[in-house]
């Protein structure tokens, strides 16, 4: 009987590396005669560049080059488009223009790189970039949404009529037809602004062009370092073959790094392979905040329409999207918003229009949740205050609206992220969002203790908020397995590991299928000499997709060590089991080999391999879902408000998720951990404020606040496991879903804190400040 | 030509002499001159806490000081704490409590830790939850990383 | 950002107006300020050294005088960049004879910063701003002083400007007494020691 280890909490393979300090993350890599990078960036977020001397600065010593835009003559281009407009939906109007490697006419955001010194040390690099001596000339910024789409906006790309980057209308139904017959209509206007990722490492490169080998290694913070490989291979006009990528450990991702061909990874390489040299370019925080990506900037006018038993019978959504200076990463996040706005509710008739506008700020790429908070935030606020409205309790309205388990899949016929038409796979919603409200003790709470707390005089308030998450799309992952002849096993994937676990989770599907232990598993992840075919690791997809690829190699694996072990033991296969490390006979277990030996074995030194079969006990596999596994959640929780200076207390927090097929609870509960986390940043204490000249005003963790172990409550987890169909391990993915509630959660919270107020919550992030001035405009009305 | 300096210290119980220039970060001088990466730069502007090492055993922001304030002290850097074969009880704690993610903070945390716990080795969860206020992680919610530290605590008084 | 304020000079007002157009006297109100020449009739350009918090270094401008209704009001326009980020901005001020030989200054205006000093010297830029404000004209003020007593008394100007590390310590000082009214302590003590260390470095020079 091989043992178990899918759902088990096993110990991380990774941890003992991490824990001493000997993880190699991108800034630990040294090479002998290594130079540094720095950038000179614009303070301007739009300016026309009129000149660039340079001279000052080549002459510092200790500077070997600086380079412009005008030095890389024709290697100077665009990056690639990374996700084009979906190619399913109808009418889509897409201006694709992409981020520069360094300013050649005109600067878009602040922040944008103009020149790069490449020096000695990084401290003589910095010493020079002041050296260069850059004429700007200001224009005005375009910062507000709805002003960047106003007739006689100066406009972020002149080549363009005006700011508009792309459109797209989605049509589910007739939504007209459902509001003639609606009894009550809701119309509201919701405001979401940006935050930023703020992984504890900041990005980095380090390029090595041997001009000996003719071969480039790179090592890049990347959340997919095959595409860059690719990318970079081409765009230096060298074969796939001659550059190699490296994503060693890296220190949060969460989805900016999976931005590729950020204007560094295009510039360092390409300056690499000129001087001949290995360069290092390592982001400062500074940095991090203007030039990686960033999200959540959007503007909607949203309308739900209701029979007066709380029904939903349409929902429309007309809205803007911040998408920042350029549009490399396609309509993947207005395009998750509009899949998600209808949440895990049985809307019948949607309308759905998103006009995504340029702006002189940073990049707008996914950032975990990647446009789906946005969606559930919308469908919550509305059946909150369609409960207000129709005197229906709002756990109850949302029952009447959930999906039902027999509906399921369920198709939405819009089109999602991955080019498909939306189908919610599997789920059971409401007795998941019945098992947060329990473990919260909804009911008692608002009978007994909140009307008690309230007599004291406390502010406290209960809220909760359901909701689905797309995760697993595809296009693929793909793994291989081999048996070592130490009896080991190693295994190569593609995707990368932003810290979640891989090296472990990973470990242990094989070692449910092969009968080992999980500390003999070897991951190697993200190094595309190991393995070149492959997407990356985002969009909660690591585990469903890569880990269903090394479940398919390993069950092509086992099938293999049984077969040759049938011949070896001379018993039929199903009469042998894999335990141990061994392949032994179930009833006889000393009639056994060990895994090692066969893999010696099955390579020969002598005799022939047989026509058809291959040497070892390896075999390589892929896998790409027909479509993504949607999971579901509710998140719940307590919070007290003092009404004097606005801060919060959570005193409960309680999550339920179905995700599917758990790998291992350990690492499920870190991820939930983690997102929360995010997502109580993102809903109350963190926001990029950008003022209307395009300056970002809190770059620095000293005023952009990210929650600390004091602001963090204790958080409770309680499961429901509900497989998917969609692969053999059942599972779903859950690396985004501890962000995507949080927002719609804290309204509902903070308004059932505040109850003797009205207060309606229309935008997020809140902040102190800000509820006080909501609170005092609800005052003087 | 500027002026360098002679430098002098003891990190992880090594003793070192180093020529470096005045404006060299501890940081910088930890992780490049030494080799000694485990030290982690996350915002150098002292907030973010990865940076964190032992200056004659109290917690110090690396990114915050010049090399040549250490001339003559002694540094322990998360290096210093235990080998992978070697766990310290710290250490052994975080791997069986989950207490970190993507590790990038975690070195920070570690000293931290050490030091707290050295100074109140029977702690309260707030009082865990103060002692790492000023370490900033982004990936484990600090729930894990509160319950390593209890569980730190219980294996270092046994 | 607005800035707006008053202050009381002890002097008539066409001694302030004089002074206030004299580049040496305007240079030595801003101690920092390394050249300031005046290239038209209007115009002055410059270069001074910015310290605010943790950002420091050379900024280099113009500054344009317009609207001259002597010695009543006129428009300062100015605009300067360098490695802490850029600075525009407009300003009007108009002196008001007081009686009793003190002039009033009134002074509004509108500030655009950007580059390092927006983003990461957000919290400073207020104080720092009002405090360099007060300090430059109360330099000011004593140079106008000098001159009354000198004219009274028959004798040469008597004006010694304050030094750049006295002029640090000063607004120094006003940040951190600004600071501790709010939360704000870690970034006192980054204030405090870069100013710190800028007066070092200043005397090391």
């Amino acid at each position: 009987m091989t043992k178990k280890f899918i759902g088990k909490r096993i110990k991380r393979n990774e941890d003992p590396q991490l824990l001493t300090g000997q993880a190699q993350f991108v800034d630990d890599v040294e090479i002998p005669g290594m130079l540094h990078a720095a950038f000179l960036r614009s303070d301007y977020a739009h300016a026309r560049l009129l000149s660039i001397d340079v001279s000052n600065a080549r002459q510092r010593p200790g500077v070997v080059a600086v380079f412009t835009a005008e030095d890389m003559g024709d290697d100077w281009q665009p990056g690639p488009p990374l996700v084009s407009p979906p190619p399913t939906a109808k009418d889509v109007i897409f201006y694709s223009r992409r981020q520069v490697p360094l300013v050649k006419d005109k600067v878009r955001h602040a922040g944008e790189a103009i020149a790069v010194v490449i020096a000695e040390s990084r401290y003589i690099a910095e010493d020079a970039v002041e050296d260069i001596l850059v004429e700007l000339e200001p224009l005005q910024a375009v910062v507000d949404l709805e002003k960047a789409m106003e007739v006689g906006s100066p406009l972020v790309h002149d080549d363009l009529e005006s700011n508009l980057a792309a459109h797209l209308f989605q049509n589910k139904g007739d939504y007209e037809e459902a509001k003639s017959k609606a009894d009550l209509v809701i119309k509201r206007r919701i405001v979401l602004d940006r935050g930023a990722a703020a992984a504890m490492e900041n990005r980095g490169i380090v390029a090595h062009w041997e001009e000996k080998s003719q071969h480039l290694t790179i090592w890049d913070t990347t959340q997919a370092p095959i595409p860059i490989r690719n990318g970079t291979a081409a765009r230096l006009g060298l074969s796939e073959h001659q550059v190699r990528v490296i994503a060693p450990f890296i220190g949060g991702g969460f989805g900016p790094k999976m931005m590729m061909f950020y204007a560094e990874e295009l510039v360092i390489p390409w300056a690499s392979k000129k001087l001949s040299r290995p360069i290092k370019w390592i982001e400062d925080r500074r940095e991090n905040f203007y030039a990686t990506t960033q999200e959540r900037g959007q503007i909607h006018d949203v309308e739900i329409a209701l029979s007066k038993d709380g029904h939903i019978l349409g929902l429309k959504d007309v809205f803007l999207h911040d998408t920042g200076a350029y549009d490399p990463y396609g309509l993947t996040i207005p395009l998750n918003t509009q899949c998600h706005a209808m949440g895990g509710y049985d809307v019948k008739n949607f309308a759905t229009e998103v006009s995504v506008v340029f702006t002189n700020k940073t990049l707008v790429t996914p950032v975990r949740g990647a446009g789906r908070p946005q969606g559930i935030f919308i469908i919550e606020r509305l059946l909150d205050i369609a409960s207000k409205e129709l005197g229906i309790d709002r756990v109850e309205i949302r029952k009447r609206n959930l999906i039902p388990l027999d509906a399921f899949p369920y198709e939405h016929k819009i089109i999602d992220q991955a080019f498909a038409p939306l189908i919610l796979d599997s789920g059971n919603y409401w007795p998941v969002m019945e098992k947060a409200l329990e473990m919260i003790g909804y009911d008692k709470f608002i009978k007994d203790e909140q009307p008690r707390l309230r007599k004291e005089g406390k502010y406290v308030g209960i809220g909760f908020a359901p909701f689905i998450e797309s995760t697993g799309v595809g296009p693929y992952e793909g793994a291989r397995v081999t048996v070592e002849a130490s009896g080991k096993i190693s295994v190569a994937t593609g995707i990368g590991t932003q810290g979640q676990g891989h090296f472990t989770s990973f470990a242990q599907i094989v070692a449910e299928q092969l009968g080992v232990e999980v500390d003999d598993v070897r991951i190697v992840t993200g190094d595309t000499t190991e393995f070149h075919w492959g997407t990356g690791t985002f969009a909660s997809r690591g585990a469903v997709v890569a880990g269903n690829a090394i479940h398919a190699a390993s069950t092509i694996v086992r099938k293999k060590i049984l077969e040759l072990a049938s011949k070896v033991l001379e018993t039929p296969v199903d009469e042998l089991e894999l335990e141990d490390g061994l392949a032994r006979v179930a009833d006889i277990p000393n009639k056994s080999i060990s895994l090692g030996e066969l893999a010696i074995l099955a390579n020969p030194l002598r005799g022939a391999v047989e026509p058809g079969t291959e040497p070892g006990l390896e075999a390589t596999a892929y896998f790409g879902p027909k479509y993504g596994a949607t999971a579901f959640g509710t998140h719940a929780m307590i919070l007290e408000v003092d009404p004097e200076t606005m801060m919060i207390k959570i005193k409960r927090y309680v999550t339920v998720e179905d995700c599917g097929t758990v790998l291992n609870p350990l690492i499920l509960e870190g991820q939930i951990h983690g997102g929360v986390s995010m997502g109580i940043g993102n809903a109350y204490y963190e926001q990029l404020h950008f003022n209307e000249n395009g300056q970002l005003l809190n770059a620095s963790f000293a005023d952009y606040l990210i929650p600390s172990a004091t602001e963090m409550p204790r958080i409770e987890v309680g499961h429901i496991e509900t497989r998917s169909s969609l692969n053999e391990l059942g599972t779903k993915g859950v690396g985004e879903a501890g962000t995507i509630p949080v927002p719609a959660l804290f309204a509902q919270a903070i308004e059932n804190a505040l109850y003797n107020q009205e207060l309606e919550i229309l935008e997020m992030p809140l902040s102190p400040n800000r509820l006080f001035e909501l609170l005092s405009e609800e005052k003087s009305r | 030509m500027q002026n360098l300096f002679d430098l002098a210290l003891t990190v992880n119980g090594i003793r070192y002499e180093h020529t470096v220039e005045p404006r060299t970060l501890l940081s910088d001088f930890l992780r490049h001159d030494l080799g000694l990466t485990g030290t982690h730069v996350g915002c150098e502007h002292g907030v973010c806490g990865a940076c964190t090492v032992l200056l004659d055993g109290q917690p110090v922001r690396s990114c915050l000081l010049f090399a040549i304030q250490t001339h003559g002290h002694e540094v322990t850097t998360i290096e210093g704490l235990g080998t992978i074969d070697n766990l310290s009880p710290i250490q052994e704690a975080f791997q069986d409590a989950h207490g970190l993610q993507c590790g990038f903070c975690t070195p920070g945390i570690l000293t931290t830790v050490k030091s707290f716990l050295e100074q109140n080795p029977n702690p309260s969860e707030d009082e865990i939850r103060e002692a790492v206020s000023g370490n900033l992680c982004r990936c484990t919610g600090y729930q894990h990383i509160v319950d390593a530290v209890k569980l730190a605590a219980e294996k270092m008084r046994a | 950002m607005k800035i707006e304020g008053e202050y009381t000079f002890d002097g008539p007002r066409e001694d302030v107006w004089e002074l206030v157009r004299d580049p040496e006297v305007l240079a030595t109100c801003l101690p920092g300020t390394q050249s300031l020449h005046l290239v038209g009739e209007n115009e002055y350009e410059g270069e001074v050294n910015v310290h605010i918090g943790p950002i420091a270094g050379v900024f280099s401008g113009r500054l344009l005088v317009s609207n001259e209704v002597p010695p009543e009001s006129c428009t300062l326009t100015g605009e300067g960049k360098g490695k802490p980020g850029f600075v525009n901005g407009t300003g009007n001020v108009q002196l008001f004879e007081q009686g009793d030989n003190k002039t009033l200054m009134t002074y509004a205006g509108e500030v655009q910063i950007g580059g390092r000093l927006a983003s990461v010297g957000q919290r400073m830029i207020d104080t720092v701003s009002k405090s360099m404000i007060r300090q430059g004209l109360g330099t000011l003020n004593d140079a106008i002083k000098a001159r009354v007593v000198a004219r009274t008394e028959a004798k040469e100007v008597e004006y010694i400007p304050p030094s750049e590390t006295e002029f640090a310590a000063a607004v120094a000082k006003d940040v951190a007494g600004g600071l501790l009214s709010s939360k704000l302590l870690p970034w006192l003590v980054v204030a405090v020691i870069a100013v710190i260390l800028v007066i070092v470095w200043l005397n090391v020079r």
